[in-house]
């Protein structure tokens, strides 16, 4: 499968989920991803969304290649919330931002944009026996 | 031997209730409870093929079971199945009526949303692992497309905590979460934590998301643990998050 990319400029709320829902269902259709899988990447977008708080909208754009689906969010307007992603792990037993998607994705990242603090957050969803 | 040392298994339900409400019993209550689920299953059979799930009936019907209980009057000379019949049926249909579908759905998606908690569960004992969209379509003779549009359909649903009982009726619908303004964004780092809002959580919630996200056990081994649906941990989860976020709001 050739490295295809879908991006999706989507406004903030909990209105538009759904939207993007079903855009993930699609793309998990696509990798043959399994239900929980995609259930995982659906919780960790709108973990993320809901972090972008008072902002109008959203870019999210989806990597898809035969290996899993790399999904970048962004520009967000929060400076801290790259601290509660790239700062120390949480303790055992604390319930994070961070501990929800170290559990529900296979790997994640912050990029910052520009100077102006505002952060890109990648998140990686492996296809299992890729 | 008297009736007070007797093993309280073996206590008739007057009884029972007595200690529950004289004696602050609270033993006794989970006994009355345990003791007619049976009854509260049959009920819910009645309500099954509506676009719900049996189990997610039940878990309705064993709430008005619970009310029933605590709500029993000493002085009645009724039957305590004979009071919490009604009781049951009440909070059923009135689930129907007022939680159920938030926003109207499709009967058709309503009936396929239904069929899939038990399709997933089924095929991922079959497969060996959680299915595709592509495999809970073949097994459900539908399309992908309608997989997913009744998967989205099930998010509508407003799911029933698995503690459910006296003091749940005050909790937060999470559609009620829906579209509330942020006007703490910079406190995203406080945010960032949900602990603060972890102690507010039923202990059977709490406890799902400890094995979730603490013991990192899927949503399948979760719900193989706790007696539900891999679907219905999906939900739980989610509302739980959402109501521990909008704690925090």
């Amino acid at each position: 499968m050739p490295h295809d990319t879908i991006e999706l400029t989507t406004p903030v709320g909990r209105d538009w989920d759904p939207v993007v829902r079903l855009v993930l269902g699609g793309i998990a259709d696509r990798l043959n991803l399994g239900f929980e899988e995609l259930d995982d990447l659906q919780l960790a977008v709108e973990r993320l969304l809901l972090e972008a708080g008072t902002q109008d909208s959203v870019m999210l754009a989806f990597d898809i290649s035969e290996t899993g689906v790399r999904t970048r969010i962004g520009p967000l307007r929060a400076g801290a919330l790259a601290e509660a992603l790239q700062g120390p792990p949480p303790p055992p037993g604390e319930l994070t931002l961070r501990r929800i998607l170290e559990t529900v994705v296979d790997s994640f990242g912050v990029e910052q944009v520009a100077e102006d603090g505002q952060l890109i957050v990648r998140l990686e969803k492996v296809v299992r026996g890729a | 031997m008297t009736v007070a040392s007797a093993p309280s298994s073996q206590l008739d339900d007057r009884e029972l209730l007595r200690r529950y409400h004289v004696d602050g019993d609270r033993s006794a209550r989970e006994l009355l409870v345990q003791r007619h689920l049976p009854l509260v299953r049959a009920l819910a059979r009645r309500y099954a093929g509506r676009g719900e799930s049996l189990e997610d009936i039940e878990q309705v019907g064993a709430i008005g079971l619970i009310k029933a209980i605590d709500r029993y009057e000493l002085s009645r000379e009724v039957a305590l199945t004979t009071y919490a019949t009604p009781n049951v049926v009440g909070e059923i249909k009135r689930h129907f009526r007022d939680k159920g579908w938030a926003i109207r759905i499709p009967r058709g998606l309503q009936e396929l949303n239904a069929k899939m908690s038990s399709t997933i569960e089924r095929l991922t004992a079959k497969l060996g692992h959680s299915p595709s969209i592509a495999e809970i379509a073949i097994e459900l003779q539908t399309t992908p497309e309608s997989v997913l549009e009744a998967m989205e359909a099930g998010s509508a649903y407003a799911p029933v905590s698995l503690s459910a009982g006296p003091g749940q009726e005050g909790e937060l619908d999470p559609m009620e979460t829906i579209g509330t303004e942020d006007a703490n964004f910079e406190r995203s780092e406080q945010r960032a934590s949900l602990e603060p809002a972890l102690e507010m959580l039923p202990d059977r919630e709490r406890e799902i998301l400890r094995m979730r996200f603490e013991d990192g056990l899927t949503q399948t081994q979760i719900a193989e643990q706790v007696g539900v649906s891999q679907m219905h941990v999906s939900r739980l989860i989610r509302k739980s998050l959402a109501r521990m976020r909008a704690e925090l709001s």
